[in-house]
């Protein structure tokens, strides 16, 4: 006679719905980006002939040879602007997030006050929606006759990308050991002395962190070029991206090869680089010694 | 060479909940070219203090000098820690870790704006003296914690300071290399002749390298005075602890043909003459023996007949506990060189004048 | 020496100041008439606040921007606790990471390129309808009705964002001390009672911090209203920034300024306490 509790779920059964409840979760979440994937590589019959949830049964590059033309402009211009413009926020920003992290320690009110009121500033430019800015923004960099250029770009991203990478330096910052700034300053150890051999070696992690977002944010910023490029080949690829919307008559195929296109590099980094990119989101929102 | 003055320097920490005294008014004269000690239980005092001398710190009242100088005030940092020509050694020795030892001696030498031939030779005359050469090329993690503090040590030294700070230099290494380490320091406060302040909560690290000690408990500066007279002469029961073993006991002031005792359950202890009925007393592990005999010559005081409780051993010494026959948790404790039995019945002796009396 | 420090910090702080003159231009502009009318705009005090209030566009679109950011938070939260209690419980490290990773990547996509997969996702006949239609379950209209097409967008904005709750909770409950958990599991406790008991207690820092950034991300987002909806003319979808920008290409510079200042000083509310609380922790850790 079996003495077996039936009541009692198995830790072996329990194990797998725990699983299997993650995984119909993560498999709803994977829809976008797997119709992304397989759709690209439909054929234009086979556009009319299949859902969109289901793959094409001989599938083609064509609509990557179609949209090229008009995304390979744009590619080279995010490419061009994004990589050496997120370097330079990040780096400038942790110079600054390294003064703040002296103010912070220093004995004065007045320190604390404007270290407050810094903080606060680089706190707003890092989360404000930049979209509110657009018309005083446009204006600035058309007077300055920077409208539909590089360097207006780039100004216009500074604007909002170096303030970022000092926030989340500041939080990468703190977890050096503040014995050793404090003996390099005993030691006569100049600002900048000890930020270039003490400050930024110990906080090299936190800096690709913040490098990895930075770049992620920048590339896929849409609203900023939008505003700031006037000619087609001045854009930036996730405004091109945009215009193959333009009602339902589009061969979504080239939508989809389009989306495909501009997600490769931000995807890619995120796939080999994705926990820079974590820890990155982290110090965005607590700070980066938790996790 | 510096003379370093704290007049009625306090310190206060505010959290949400309360508020902590570190530091009481502290008076203090450290005399130019002095190795001084500051001896205190593990706590916020004593190494609040050393970073409010380095700079790192700044007293919430109070004044700081250097000889003449005024180099804080209350809540004001006047001379940066940078300007005070300050070689430190911290408890964890701060070694710079993505540098080599050398790099590490060298980093105080860049702002100097000497040449590479005479930084070389500096540095490698202080770790000649330190007995590091053969390091020079690792890096700190690679060191054993006896080489890093000597690392420490020299990058303290290269610069030639006015003032040596050892914050708890020896509480992270390995027991045994302690005494060569504390001779090491001794040694060479002595050949340099630098005002040397080192904080500690081991009494062995006072004996063995100040020439005057400072005692701050409870964020109060108790008692100021060369080692051994601290020693002999604690001001409170907390000193006395703190300088070395102690055995501490409650009595009960009786006077017995003319002469007086503190009573401690069967035990009498000869004390001079107190105005009061009850006492703590203070004996030092060294003054107190036990014996089968009755006597052991006129140095030796008998207290009174005990029982072995407890039979230990440490460091070369027998460590015995005995209590009185009538209780059992009043203990006191005898290094002996020769072991006993638990249950033996001994009778306890003291040196005579060694009781040190606190009301 | 301050002094090189100071140095130092002047790029960001030119540029953090330009960004407080570009919010301040704003707050300027929103006090005059300035538009394709008024081409040389003058001082009109709070005429353009008051007849903006009064356009129905105004109170429809700042009514939709509360609405998906309070979904957001709300969904966002539910959704990144479920995550991070599922993920948290998963024994093997790599798995977790995976999964991790899994559920994060649309926060590495462009909101662009997702607003527009999730457009043909939403196509009633060879989108998600298709798969539906196959499980013989409902199909919602979804863009194509009106009362769908706004839960649509939300359920975009909640797919993107719900990985950012993720992380958050998820890292509240890796720094809760282990050995209450082990303690309580050698109690027998099951995962659920940890969790309610052990680990949501301690997790108000993540609810803060998630409910912050949802809150932020889906306040500002633009692409998925924007493109979603196909155009000015349909209301359904238009939050605040995306009537910001209709304002603009319509050439109605003093109105677009009142509510990109109104839109500043939401954002302003929830960013400033957020920020000085951060400072305030993040200090304590020293």
């Amino acid at each position: 006679m079996s003495k077996a509790k039936t009541k009692r779920i198995s830790p072996a059964v329990k194990a797998a719905i725990h699983q299997l409840v993650i995984i119909i979760f993560v498999v709803i979440w994977l829809v976008p980006i797997y119709a992304m994937v397989i759709n690209g590589l439909k054929s234009d019959v086979a556009v009319y002939t299949t859902p969109v949830l289901v793959p094409s049964s001989s599938p083609t590059l064509e609509p990557f040879q179609a949209v090229w033309s008009s995304l390979s402009r744009p590619l080279l211009n995010s490419l061009i602007i994004v990589l050496p413009v997120a370097f330079i926020a990040t780096f400038l920003g942790s110079m600054a997030a390294y003064f703040f992290y002296m103010l912070s320690n220093s004995f004065s009110k007045v320190s604390s006050f404007i270290s407050n009121f810094l903080f606060s500033l680089i706190s707003l430019a890092t989360f404000i929606p930049y979209q509110a800015t657009l018309i005083p923004l446009t204006k600035l960099i058309a007077d300055m006759g920077l409208l539909n250029t590089y360097w207006g770009l780039a100004f216009a991203f500074f604007i909002f990308y170096m303030p970022t990478g000092a926030l989340l330096m500041s939080i990468f910052i703190t977890a050096i050991p503040p014995r050793i700034i404090e003996a390099a300053r005993l030691d006569k150890g100049s600002d900048w002395r000890i930020f270039i051999k003490l400050v930024f070696p110990l906080s090299l992690p936190g800096f690709v962190s913040t490098l990895i977002f930075n770049i992620i944010e920048t590339w896929n910023n849409f609203f900023i070029p939008l505003m700031l490029t006037t000619t087609p080949n001045m854009r930036l690829i996730p405004v091109t991206v945009q215009s193959f919307t333009g009602g339902y008559a589009t061969l979504y195929n080239e939508t989809f090869a389009a989306a495909f296109i501009a997600s490769i590099v931000p995807l890619g980094i995120f796939i080999f680089l994705g926990r820079y990119f974590i820890k990155g989101l982290i110090a965005l929102g607590t700070g980066g010694k938790g996790v | 060479m510096v003379k370093v003055i704290t007049k009625d320097v306090t310190k206060i920490f505010k959290s949400k909940k309360k508020e902590v005294v570190a530091l009481d008014k502290i008076n203090m004269e450290i005399n130019s070219g002095e190795s001084f000690g500051i001896l205190g239980p593990s706590g916020a005092g004593k190494t609040t203090l050393m970073r409010i001398i380095a700079g790192l710190d700044v007293p919430t009242a109070g004044e700081l000098y250097f000889n003449d100088e005024l180099v804080a005030a209350s809540n004001r940092l006047i001379v940066p820690p940078e300007d005070r020509n300050i070689g430190m050694v911290f408890q964890t020795w701060a070694l710079y870790p993505n540098m080599t030892a050398y790099d590490n001696i060298a980093f105080p030498l860049k702002s100097l704006k000497i040449s590479k031939a005479e930084e070389q030779k500096k540095i490698n005359d202080i770790a000649e003296i330190l007995g590091i050469s053969h390091v020079l090329n690792h890096y700190p993690r690679e060191l054993s914690g006896g080489q890093q503090q000597r690392v420490a040590l020299a990058r303290a030294l290269v610069k030639n300071p006015s003032i040596l700070l050892l914050d708890e230099p020896f509480s992270n290494l390995d027991a045994r290399i302690r005494d060569s380490a504390r001779a090491l320091v001794r040694r060479i406060q002595n050949e340099l002749k630098i005002t040397t302040i080192t904080v500690s909560h081991d009494p062995a690290d006072i004996f063995s390298i100040a020439e005057r000690a400072g005692v701050i408990v409870h964020g109060k500066l108790v008692q100021v005075d060369k080692p051994s007279i601290i020693y002999s002469k604690p001001i409170t029961v907390e000193v006395a602890k703190l300088i070395g073993d102690l055995v501490e006991l409650n009595g009960r002031i009786e006077d017995r043909n003319g002469a007086t005792y503190a009573v401690v359950d069967d035990f009498s202890f000869p004390i001079n003459k107190i105005n009061a009925s009850n006492v703590r007393l203070g004996i030092r592990l060294e003054d107190l023996k036990i014996s089968k005999e009755s006597s052991l010559g006129s140095d030796w005081f008998l207290v009174g007949r005990a029982r072995v409780k407890v039979s230990s051993y440490s460091s070369g010494l027998f460590r015995v506990t005995v209590v009185p026959p009538s209780n059992d948790n009043t203990e006191v404790v005898v290094m002996m060189d020769k072991p006993f039995d638990v249950g033996e019945e001994v009778n306890l002796f003291i040196r005579l004048g060694k009781v040190l009396v606190f009301t | 020496m301050r002094i090189q420090g100071l140095i130092m910090a002047i790029p960001t702080i030119f540029f953090s100041f330009l960004l407080l003159y570009l919010v301040l231009w704003n707050l300027y502009y929103s006090f005059t008439n300035w538009s394709l009318l008024n081409p040389h705009p003058s001082f009109v005090g709070l005429q353009t606040y008051i007849s903006l209030l009064s356009t129905e566009y105004f109170s429809i679109s700042f009514t939709h921007s509360i609405l998906l950011s309070a979904g957001a938070v709300v969904f966002g939260n539910l959704l990144g606790l479920l995550f991070a209690s599922l993920l948290y419980f998963l024994g093997n490290e790599r798995l977790r990471s995976l999964y991790l990773s899994l559920l994060i990547y649309p926060l590495s996509i462009s909101m662009a390129a997702n607003s527009l997969i999730w457009l043909w996702l939403f196509n009633i006949h060879i989108g998600i309808n298709w798969f539906l239609r196959m499980l013989h379950l409902p199909t919602p209209l979804w863009l194509s009705s009106p009362s769908m097409e706004f839960p649509s967008l939300m359920i975009v904005v909640i797919w993107a964002y719900a990985g950012l709750s993720l992380i958050f909770y998820l890292a509240a409950f890796m720094g809760v001390d282990k050995s209450l958990i082990e303690a309580a599991r050698i109690d027998k406790a099951s995962p659920f009672r940890i969790l309610f008991r052990v680990l949501l207690p301690n997790s108000m820092n993540g609810f803060i911090v998630s409910s912050a950034l949802l809150f932020l991300f889906s306040f500002r987002v633009f692409s998925p209203p924007y493109l979603l909806s196909g155009g000015p003319t349909n209301i359904f979808l238009q939050t605040s920034v995306v009537y910001m920008y209709y304002l603009f290409t319509t050439e109605y510079f003093a109105q677009a300024s009142a509510v990109a200042t109104i839109i500043t000083a939401i954002a302003t509310a929830v960013v400033i306490p957020y920020a000085l609380y951060g400072i305030k922790r993040w200090m304590k850790h020293e």
